[in-house]
């Protein structure tokens, strides 16, 4: 207690003062900050796109030392760790919850389930006419050349017949 | 029926009637294993149990007939149908009537009979038509993609359009003429 600074009057009559001195102060200076912020900007885009940086963390990359850094990132138990830690938090399988439960989730996860019985359905639709058509074809071979009825079959299902 | 109307054959019809053999049973073994239960808990005689699998049997025939002629009188499709797009219409296209209809069921019973004789009629028939069709005077065609009762609905809503546009018009008559 006795290492904090001390609130006594003299400075609290001067605490007004100073709020409007910083406020003038940030004023004053936000143009060049906000300059000196774009200019950080663009240097640093300047910087990661030339072609010197790219071919840089390209080679550092593909470095022995890169891949021995990843390596001993890896061997380290610092990312067993970091998942052991993300599966044990409550907060993401609350997450996962809140994702599971969305209306969005569900009604995406409903779409696919009905569009893949769609799928297999139209499938079995598409084969079930062919074997109609081949079938028909087979059995009007058993019969006298006069008696067949297989061009109404035909034209009856003339994609299936194909 | 249109010179575009496609009849559907044989395998097509296989499938969409397995797959409502399936529904039927599923239903009636349901409904059997929650009355065995609760019979479980009274004491049944054999001459009892004997009359109640009679009436079992009779409801399962009942319950049979009765999927086959509601939806063919209804929307002319069964689920299976329905899956696989085909429909039950009379030979004129117009809808099947119940009559009709338990004629179609006894036919399909009669066809089965000599070995499925009857079914196999469709695979040399013009219009693809078995003995259970030709009986009951009905012919199995590919369904739209609408079913029966989203063109109803259409049609009551066109009408209903229609009504209100010509009412709106009579309104407006009156109107100018006051």
């Amino acid at each position: 207690m006795a290492d904090q600074p001390t609130d006594n009057a003299s400075s609290r009559g001067f605490r007004p003062l100073g709020g409007l001195g910083g406020r003038a102060a940030a004023a004053t200076l936000r143009p060049f900050t906000d300059a000196a912020a774009v200019e950080l900007e663009t240097l640093l885009a300047t910087a990661l796109e030339s072609e010197h940086m790219q071919r840089g963390i390209r080679g550092a990359f593909e470095s022995d030392g890169g891949r021995q850094l990843v390596a001993d990132f890896f061997d380290s138990g610092l990312f067993d760790e970091f998942v052991e830690r993300l599966l044990a938090s409550p907060a993401l399988w609350h997450l996962v919850d809140e994702v599971a439960d969305s209306p969005a989730v569900t009604a995406a996860i409903t779409q696919q389930g009905l569009g893949f019985a769609d799928q297999v359905t139209g499938e079995v639709r598409r084969r079930t006419r062919r074997a109609d058509a081949w079938l028909e074809r087979a059995a009007q071979r058993l019969l006298p050349r006069r008696w067949r009825t297989a061009d109404a079959a035909d034209e009856a299902h003339p994609e299936a017949s194909r | 029926m249109s010179a575009q109307t496609r009849y559907i054959g044989l395998v097509t019809r296989i499938v969409a009637f397995a797959l409502d053999a399936a529904v039927i049973n599923l239903v009636a073994l349901l409904v059997s294993l929650g009355a065995s239960l609760i019979l479980s808990l009274f004491h049944v005689d054999h001459v009892l149990k004997d009359v109640l699998v009679v009436v079992g049997g009779v409801v399962y025939v009942v319950w049979t007939i009765a999927y086959f002629v509601t939806f063919w009188c209804t929307t002319g499709e069964t689920p299976g149908e329905r899956v696989m797009r085909i429909r039950v219409v009379a030979s004129n296209g117009d809808r099947v009537k119940p009559r009709w209809a338990l004629v179609r069921c006894a036919g399909a019973v009669l066809s089965a009979l000599p070995l499925f004789a009857g079914y196999l009629l469709i695979l040399f028939d013009r219009r693809r038509r078995g003995l259970l069709d030709i009986v009951a005077r009905t012919v199995v065609i590919e369904s739209p993609t609408l079913s029966l009762a989203a063109i109803r609905r259409q049609r009551r809503r066109a009408e209903q359009a229609l009504r209100s546009s010509h009412s709106g018009d009579e309104r407006g008559a009156s109107v100018s003429q006051a």
